[in-house]
């Protein structure tokens, strides 16, 4: 396996690249500190070992996200790049066979983020030096799921970087589908557990492809969010099944589409329905509320054409894409609506408005930073911006428009849940205000992930980077303080919970909606003013950096 | 057609980025209709140059105008009077042709129906009408270039900058921009264009401009340039037979410089010789070869070509004042 060049070449330049050093040294250096900021510094023996299980516990979760956030960085982009560069093609033609080449990229990934894991390991054993922390039966099987979770969001990554014809869309695919296997599987289940519904055992069943109930349970906090009589003890099995199953799916896939049919991908033109027989026309005339196929009228003069092209120039940001995503949740939430009707007293309104919030809040973080991302940072890469800053449009229209393309879309995808509040309303009119509160929280949150992405892409000259970098702090920002309310018994305080939770929007419409585990904290309007001071500040920040890329050098 | 002021003129135009001097007092001018070929090796200062003139870049010192209109103060008005095609495309996804022709010409806030008509005039003029349907990603190189010719020239510019239009394509395609360049200087648009095959730049150029470490080392028009940095003419004599070949090597040896050497070729019934002589004195060797009763059926000098001159300045630095 040794002899495998691409394993040499990979690895080896992996850890050549300043990135990866970086990388390795933050992780050594984060989780010291964590250790060092945890470490008792009172006299008092520590008999029952409860300081060293809270350090572990945190350590673990902390362990948990920073593999869920760097892990698929390099899976995601390994194919899609020798692709765009044409060095695929001389790789197909080699002696070596596709299972050599994918062995060889699979281990490469996978040896540096051994390596990283490997660079925790101190800050563990000063657990474990502390006492009150099992080797056998915590610290190995934490290490078996996080090597588990590595190989899984690995061979997620080079499935999709076979598939993506973009480094961009790689990464937002990769983190897209991380996302949803880490904490979006989870979301159902918190919602349907106990309540004897069709589907909650399927749900249960399917939040074992997270390695967060794993976790929780090797730190002995399997039961936390849990109603009723759980079997918490299956968690760890489980996730190592799905786990694996998934990881071989996944690498079952690459492998077949690791093919010289990946460099034939002609993309067909379609016919346009202007040059076709009159009878063409009125059928598709009849049969299509927006012909794909029929020649755009031209850019309206009071319309910004920056925000025209950014719809025109994404996958699904055409008019009848927009649709059909608009009509998907518009249904969704008429689906909600009616359950809320139904079994409102089952469920109750607040349990169907904060599956609603945690809908929302999942569409704009899976969303967000996959539309705003690369509003600068891809033309940069693709030359486009050159051409931009050759046209006689200002930084701040530049600016609009791209805002723009990106707040339409979400708009239209927040619009489109909200007949479940208005059922909500009308079943309990009392929550009038506690859902106009709830809609403040998502529109504040979702402006604030748009800027924030946004200018996170004037800081890159490439896409991929800059979407890992918007993903990594959206999630970190939300998914992080999320973690932290998991431990808000022990190791964390209310206080540090509650200020934690601050930032967290879908945890400020959680709270507003009174749902439970949230319904304690205090969280408006500070998180208001924090998400809208924070959205004027990246605002000002944003306008500054784009009107620097276009001035002359 | 062409005026007398120039369209485009730069004035000791300086660019330095540190301690490198890029662009180092670079003084042009062209007129309008003409084409200009900017030569010189990667890194001589070519893009610099375009730069500052589309308003992308400032100089340390100097200053360029197009039309009048100052490139540094003057960035906005003169963005309209530009087209630039730089040497990356600049493609967006998912973007028909016609689409793509369509954002530009909404960012040059041409009116709707107006832009229609002007992206087919440019779909036209480009030969590019037959992929205004197509997807911008899936063109091929030559068809990414006539698109990006089509881009330059929405906004109707005085002035076309091509940054190496030519490079990367097939021998076709090659012809096919080269028609295309001379039927806009023949409406009357001014190019600059850069690019490294000589020969295709030579056949479409009328002036030349060569940089070399961010100097100018040569401007001028092709002719002059081409005859500044031959430091001798080859004359080429085309006997009636071979069998005088002996007889017209003496008489030329005896009329030209020791220095100068004579290549004779029995084959061809030619003899070709590289000589510092000025024209009257080549009509004195032809009179001679007369007198001496050598049936000459040509006398003629071979004109030196584009990619000497760029090689001689490139190798020797600057070449002497003409």
């Amino acid at each position: 396996m040794l002899n495998n060049p691409l394993i040499r070449r990979e690895l080896i330049g992996l850890l050549r690249s300043r990135r990866s050093v970086a990388m390795l040294v933050g992780v050594a250096v984060a989780f010291a500190i964590l250790i060092i900021a945890r470490w008792p510094s009172d006299g008092i023996v520590d008999l029952s070992g409860s300081r060293s299980r809270d350090m572990f516990r945190m350590f673990s979760y902390a362990l948990l996200v920073s593999v869920a956030l760097f892990v698929p960085v390099f899976p995601s982009t390994a194919i899609v790049l020798e692709k765009q560069r044409g060095t695929l093609a001389l790789l197909l033609n080699s002696p070596l066979s596709a299972w050599a080449i994918y062995l060889g990229k699979l281990s490469a990934v996978l040896g540096f983020a051994l390596l990283k894991l490997c660079c925790t390991l101190p800050a563990v054993a000063a657990c474990y030096t502390l006492g009150g922390v099992s080797l056998q039966a915590e610290i190995v099987p934490l290490y078996l799921i996080l090597t588990l979770a590595c190989v899984l969001y690995a061979t997620w990554g080079l499935l999709v970087s076979t598939i993506a014809t973009t480094t961009d869309g790689a990464v937002r695919g990769t983190f897209g589908g991380v996302l949803v296997m880490f904490i979006l599987i989870l979301v159902p289940h918190y919602f349907l557990q106990g309540t004897g519904m069709a589907g909650a055992e399927i749900v249960a069943l399917l939040r074992s492809v997270s390695p967060i109930p794993a976790v929780m349970e090797i730190v002995g906090q399997g039961t936390v969010g849990e109603i009723g009589l759980s079997n918490p003890d299956a968690q760890v099995p489980r996730f190592l099944l799905f786990g694996s199953v998934l990881s071989m799916t996944f690498a079952g896939m690459t492998l077949a589409r690791l093919n010289s049919t990946l460099l034939d991908q002609a993309r067909a033109q379609g016919k346009i329905t202007d040059d076709r027989s009159p009878g063409v026309k009125v059928a598709r005339r009849l049969m299509f509320l927006i012909d794909p196929q029929r020649r755009k009228a031209g850019i309206h003069p009071l319309v910004n054409p920056v925000m025209v092209k950014e719809f025109r120039s994404r996958q699904f940001g055409r008019m009848h894409w927009l649709l059909r995503l608009v009509a998907g949740c518009a249904l969704a939430s008429l689906g909600l609506a009616f359950a809320a009707t139904l079994g409102s007293e089952e469920w109750g309104v607040e349990r169907i408005g904060a599956i609603l919030v945690s809908m929302q809040m999942a569409l704009v973080v899976l969303f967000t930073p996959a539309l705003a991302s690369g509003l600068i940072s891809s033309e940069r890469e693709s030359g486009g911006w050159e051409l931009l800053r050759m046209t006689p449009l200002s930084a701040g229209r530049i600016v609009r428009g791209k805002l723009l393309s990106v707040v339409w879309t979400l708009l239209l995808l927040l619009i489109a849940s909200l007949p479940g509040y208005g059922v909500m309303i009308w079943i309990k009119p009392v929550l009038q205000a506690q859902i106009l509160q709830v809609m403040v929280c998502l529109v504040l949150g979702a402006v604030f992930s748009i800027l924030l992405s946004a200018t996170v892409s004037t800081f890159f000259k490439r896409t991929a980077p800059a979407t890992v970098a918007a993903y990594s702090l959206i999630l970190a920002l939300w998914a992080g303080s999320l973690l932290i309310w998991l431990g808000r018994d022990a190791p964390f305080g209310f206080n540090f919970v509650q200020t934690s939770l601050l930032i967290n929007p879908m945890a400020t419409a959680l709270s507003v909606m009174g749902t439970s585990g949230f319904e304690t904290y205090n969280l408006t309007p500070a998180n208001w003013w924090l998400m809208g001071g924070g959205s004027v500040i990246l605002l000002v920040l944003l306008t500054a950096r784009t009107w620097w890329l276009t001035r002359p050098e | 057609m062409i005026s007398e002021r120039p369209v485009v003129e730069t004035n000791q135009l300086t660019k330095r980025y540190g301690d490198l001097t890029a662009l180092d007092s670079l003084s042009i001018s062209v007129d309008r209709g003409r084409i200009l070929g900017f030569i010189g090796h990667n890194g001589a200062g070519k893009t610099t140059t375009i730069r500052i003139l589309v308003g992308l870049c400032r100089p340390t010192s100097g200053h360029a105008t197009i039309a009048g209109v100052d490139c540094v103060k003057d960035a906005r008005k003169v963005k309209h009077l530009v087209g630039y095609m730089p040497d990356r495309f600049g493609s967006y996804d998912n973007m028909r042709v016609r689409e793509y022709l369509d954002f530009f010409g909404a960012a040059f806030a041409i009116p709707r129906r107006d832009r229609v008509k002007r992206i087919d005039e440019v779909l036209d003029l480009t030969g590019s009408r037959y992929m205004q349907d197509r997807y911008v990603e899936t063109l091929s190189h030559g068809m990414q270039q006539r698109v990006g010719i089509a881009r330059t020239l929405l906004h109707d510019p005085e002035v076309l900058i091509l940054d190496e239009p030519a490079n990367g394509l097939d021998p076709q395609a090659r012809i096919d921009m080269r028609e295309i360049l001379l039927r806009l200087a023949s409406l009357g648009k001014t190019l600059i264009v850069t690019s490294h095959i000589l020969p295709e730049l030579s056949r479409i150029c009328d002036h030349v401009a060569i940089v070399h470490r961010g100097k100018l080392q040569a401007f001028g028009s092709l002719a002059e340039v081409t005859r500044q940095f031959q430091q001798k003419r080859m004359v080429e004599v085309q006997l009636a037979s071979a069998e005088e070949i002996g007889k017209a090597v003496s008489v030329i040896e005896a009329a030209i410089d020791e220095a100068d050497e004579i290549t004779p070729s029995a084959a061809e019934a030619i003899v070709r010789f590289q000589t510092a002589k000025l024209d009257d004195d080549l009509g004195r060797i032809l009179v001679r070869l007369v007198e001496a009763q050598v049936q000459v059926t040509q006398f003629r000098e071979v004109a030196g070509d584009l990619e000497d001159a760029y090689l001689s300045v490139t190798r020797d630095g600057p070449a002497p004042a003409p």
